[in-house]
């Protein structure tokens, strides 16, 4: 009551105010009555009631204390002044704002993605619960890979330590939409896949072991979409390769598991893949600890049951090779690759926004040293250090807000600029949104980052009416202090800078094996009903007019590369248990190397006369020849890999299969005709035209219900795979940019204002003979020692820093000599060009009016 | 200023506005003049204290305010006590009698 009576009150003050005046002139009316009445003359009663009345104003004055907030009045007060006086120098302001908006913004950005791919992984609750099981095979060096059915059996049986388990693996459908056969992507799942990730259905129910793979829990998106949004889908059909699904239940909006999934169908083993280990890997395994169950004691009881396998008889091959199963969470499992880029990036962003801080700090220090006059003034006329305290908090505040405002601008900009990024693990940055904690976030980094620098210059300005005499030293050292502190990070972030820049340009020069340059390539889903397709749709891209060459393959380099798989060379068993008899297959069409250019080196290629009833025939790579068969032939040597032996007539040059930074594994290329169980199919035209509509044209004219995917060009696909490391490198230079920018407007400040304090000073020098040279190599001499501080500070922490680093570069030593000594000429320069006009205003002083200054 | 009239004990000056409002609706002037002639011209409330002190009562919402035409066609604004009002000076008379009897007992002991 009494509350809201005050904010009645508070808003209403203005009338309130103006009837007060008129109630106590009212009351002085009636006291100059009676007055009268008692006999007095008119003007006496006047003057009396007034005198005994008194001025309204003080009765006012508290009147107005009882009806509001008077620490809100004040604060506004505070405000209005605030504002005036960010106005009245709008350059600092300026500066100020744009340094916290920068600075914010970019952790802001960064966080965002840290948030949906690390800290909160895909939205999904308590995913520190959530277990991601992988099969490890040290001798095969594979790592991280999915796992077969009897991992899913096994881990299900633990039930002391998981409350749920579920397998789940890749699906890829043609669906129509519209008439428009588009692809989709799926995931099949075992029962209790949602109850992994604690999630309820939206509208329907999930999965039951009953279920057989003929009922479908669809996306949110496709809900909307396909449905628009309507409760009635459930019990539809959802066309699916032209097979109806009928849908049972809707997943909740925030469920991507895994990101750009739109349909899950049940998965049904069979028995006998129950218990066929280390066949059809396709598996991913996540479970969810059970209460009170910690990730490392998971990983312990897994890791004894494996022990104990490996004892027992069944497992003594796997054992040979070194089998585990690793748990990861969810999380690592989530961010994979991303994850150090992003921990870097996120640091980089840091030392932005500290040396952002720095920054501020020194502008508001600058800017105080010319209102101490203002503080002596308010002090003595009667306002209180609570008052001054209060005023520049409030003045801090303001600045946080207008910086943390800015900085969400910023923020969306980069964000949205990031969910558009061709890189690897695009469809997890599709997720990254702005939303509203972490707008809040933002302005609280922004916030506690102006307070942060306006305590130094607060304490200062308080301080400073005790000693007057102290401050300017101890001014100085303070801005030393920060002026070193910024140019070293800035020396940090540009050395790292320079290391990732040149492993980019170290890898952009490495070649792929083949040539990328006029080649287009794209996928199709094959028709189920339509056998003779591919082989119609060969002859048609071959007849397409422009199209040099065109070839069929299953994959193309560039989209994760070949399919890894153990083999077997026949005759050469003593081989067997080796790391390398692991190796990467390719399927192609007759035309592959050609259109490729990956060159022939002994032997042949595959003629059209390799189909499916002729002999086995496969292509190896020359890592192959020479890791088995060095200095002789392989051709005529038969290999066991995928359908039983295949004979080797021909050797073709390596490649990079999925990264220029990575050698592939030895690689077998098969007859595609003989080979043909993948339901996917690339296409690779070399044309000096745009190949994409090509492609789709070709297609459409081959069969107009099949759906065309990927479509990108060669040199697209291989700059992709570089994409995360052009990220980091465009990142973090505009990091280290920033930060010597600001380093450079810091210094600029601060020797101007030592300029303008010495005005008298270097007057008086010059007057007494100094010549200006030596003024002007004095303050470039100050700048250096600041400046070069920062150096070698910095220098000293990119070489410590450095390690973080390591694995994100290719072929750049550490210590790497050009980094550092670039880096360093730049930063001199850089200092100099900041001090260097100050310093020759110094110089140019006028003694004659520098003596008359004050 | 010698012949200045005692001070009011603090807190009071609410508890008298509230009873001499017990007579019935009345302004700031009224109020004042109550007080002063009741208290055989002890007591003088000072607009100063006065109107604050209004402003309080209403904010607490013990008393309300109406515009209304004095009997010379002034306009005025009229204070009338509400029932939050009159159990709030319930209240505090209690308090004050027991504040009073107490510092009596001990002035008249010393």
């Amino acid at each position: 009551m009494r509350l809201w009576n005050r904010i009645r009150f508070w808003v209403s003050r203005r009338r309130l105010d103006r009837e007060l005046a008129d109630e106590a002139s009212a009351h002085r009316e009636m006291i100059e009555r009676q007055l009268r009445q008692e006999g007095l003359s008119a003007a006496d009663a006047r003057a009396a009631a007034l005198r005994q009345f008194g001025s309204d104003l003080g009765a006012r004055e508290q009147s107005r204390d009882e009806w509001g907030f008077p620490w809100l009045d004040a604060a506004l007060r505070d405000a209005r002044f605030a504002l005036r006086l960010l106005r009245r120098q709008p350059l600092v302001t300026l500066a100020a704002v744009l340094t916290v908006g920068l600075a914010v913004g970019a952790n802001t950005a960064i966080v965002s993605v840290l948030e949906t791919a690390l800290l909160n992984p895909l939205g999904i609750r308590d995913a520190g619960k959530v277990m991601v099981a992988s099969v490890r095979i040290e001798k095969l060096q594979m790592k991280g890979s999915e796992t077969s059915a009897v991992e899913y059996r096994e881990l299900q049986a633990m039930t002391d330590t998981f409350s749920a388990v579920a397998a789940s693996e890749p699906r890829e459908w043609t669906a129509e939409a519209g008439g428009q056969p588009s692809r989709m992507l799926g995931r099949g799942v075992t029962p209790d896949y949602f109850r992994v990730f604690g999630e309820r259905p939206l509208a329907g129910r999930f999965f039951t072991a009953e279920d057989q793979e003929s009922v479908a829990v669809i996306s949110y998106d496709l809900w909307q979409t396909q449905f628009g949004g309507d409760g009635s889908a459930i019990g539809k059909d959802l066309v699916l390769d032209s097979r109806p699904y009928r849908i049972v239940g809707i997943a909740p909006a925030g469920f991507h598991v895994p990101a750009g999934v739109q349909a899950w169908v049940p998965v049904v083993f069979t028995p006998r893949r129950l218990h066929q280990r280390g066949y059809n890997m396709v598996e991913r395994v996540f479970a969810r600890l059970r209460e009170g169950v910690t990730p490392a004691q998971a990983a312990g009881r897994v890791n004894r049951y494996v022990a104990a396998l490996k004892t027992s008889s069944d497992l003594t091959e796997m054992a040979h090779l070194g089998y585990f199963i690793d748990l990861d969470s969810f999380a690592h499992f989530v961010a994979g690759d991303l994850r150090r880029p992003l921990w870097l990036l996120w640091t980089a962003a840091l030392v932005v926004l500290l040396v952002g801080c720095a920054n501020v700090a020194l502008l508001l220090v600058s800017r105080t040293a010319g209102r101490r006059r203002e503080m002596a003034i308010r002090l003595a006329v009667g306002a209180t250090r609570g008052q001054i305290l209060r005023q520049l908090t409030v003045e801090s505040a303001l600045l946080g807000a207008l910086g943390g405002g800015c900085g969400i601008a910023v923020a969306a900009i980069v964000v949205s600029l990031m969910t558009r990024l061709a890189i690897p693990g695009k469809a997890l940055l599709e997720l990254v949104a702005l939303d509203r904690r972490l707008m809040l976030y933002g302005l609280a980094i922004a916030l506690a980052c102006s307070f942060l620098s306006g305590i130094a210059p607060a304490v200062h300005l308080l301080r400073s009416n005790q000693a007057a005499a102290m401050t300017r030293a101890a001014r100085r050292r303070f801005q030393d202090v920060f002026l070193a502190a910024e140019v070293a990070a800035a020396v940090v972030l540009l050395v790292g800078t320079g290391l990732l820049l040149r492993s980019l340009w170290a890898l952009e020069q490495v070649r792929p094996g083949f040539d990328p340059s006029q080649l287009a390539t794209g996928y199709v889903l094959r028709p189920k009903n339509d056998p003779s397709f591919l082989d119609r749709l060969d002859r048609n891209l071959r007849a397409l007019p422009g199209v040099e060459s065109a070839a069929l393959a299953y994959p193309v380099p560039f989209t994760g590369g070949g399919l890894t798989s153990g083999f077997g060379i026949v005759g050469r068993e003593h081989f067997q248990g080796q790391p390398e008899f692991h190796g990467e297959a390719y399927f192609v069409s007759a035309t592959y190397f050609q259109t490729l250019r990956i060159p022939l080196l002994r032997g042949r290629a595959f003629a059209d006369s390799d189909t499916a009833g002729a002999p086995s025939v496969c292509v190896v790579d020359a890592r192959f020849a020479s890791r088995f068969f060095p200095g002789e032939s392989p051709i005529g040597f038969k290999i066991e890999m995928y359908s039983g032996a295949a004979e080797i007539v021909g050797v073709v040059g390596s490649i990079h299969g999925d990264a220029l930074d990575r050698d592939s594994r030895p690689t077998v290329y098969y007859s595609m005709p003989q080979i043909s169980f993948f339901p996917s199919r690339a296409i690779v035209l070399r044309t000096s035209l745009p190949g994409g509509p090509l492609i789709r044209q070709a297609v459409k004219q081959t069969n107009s219900s099949v759906a065309v995917f990927d479509v990108r060009t060669m040199e697209d696909r291989i700059a992709e795979s570089l994409g995360i490391r052009r990220v980091l490198g465009i990142l973090v230079s505009v990091f280290g940019a920033l930060c010597l920018l600001l380093a450079m407007v810091g210094l600029h400040g601060v020797v101007s204002e030592i300029v303008g304090e010495r005005t008298v000073e270097i007057g008086v020098r010059l007057a007494l003979g100094a010549c200006p040279a030596q003024i002007l190599a004095h303050f470039l001499g100050y700048g250096l020692t600041a400046g070069g501080a920062g150096l070698v500070l910095g220098l000293a922490g990119a070489g410590w820093a450095q390690q973080w680093l390591a694995g994100l570069l290719y072929e750049v030593r550490p210590f790497d000599l050009p980094a550092f000594a670039i880096t360093a000429l730049a930063v001199l320069g850089t200092v100099l060009v900041a001090v260097f006009w100050p310093a020759r205003r110094a110089a140019r002083i006028d003694p004659q009016r520098a003596l008359r200054y004050e | 200023m010698a012949d200045r009239p005692p001070e009011l004990l603090p807190g009071t000056l609410d508890m008298l506005v509230l009873k001499t409002l017990t007579r019935g609706p009345n302004h700031g002037y009224g109020i004042a003049r109550h007080i002063h002639r009741v208290s055989g011209e002890a007591l003088s409330i000072g607009e100063g204290s006065l109107y604050p002190a209004l402003q309080r009562l209403l904010v607490a919402g013990w008393v309300r305010a109406e515009w209304t035409a004095s009997d010379t066609g002034r306009k005025v604004r009229q204070y009338s006590i509400t029932a939050a009002g009159r159990k709030q000076l319930a209240r505090e008379t209690g308090d004050f009698d027991f504040l009073m009897a107490a510092i009596s007992r001990v002035m008249e002991g010393a």
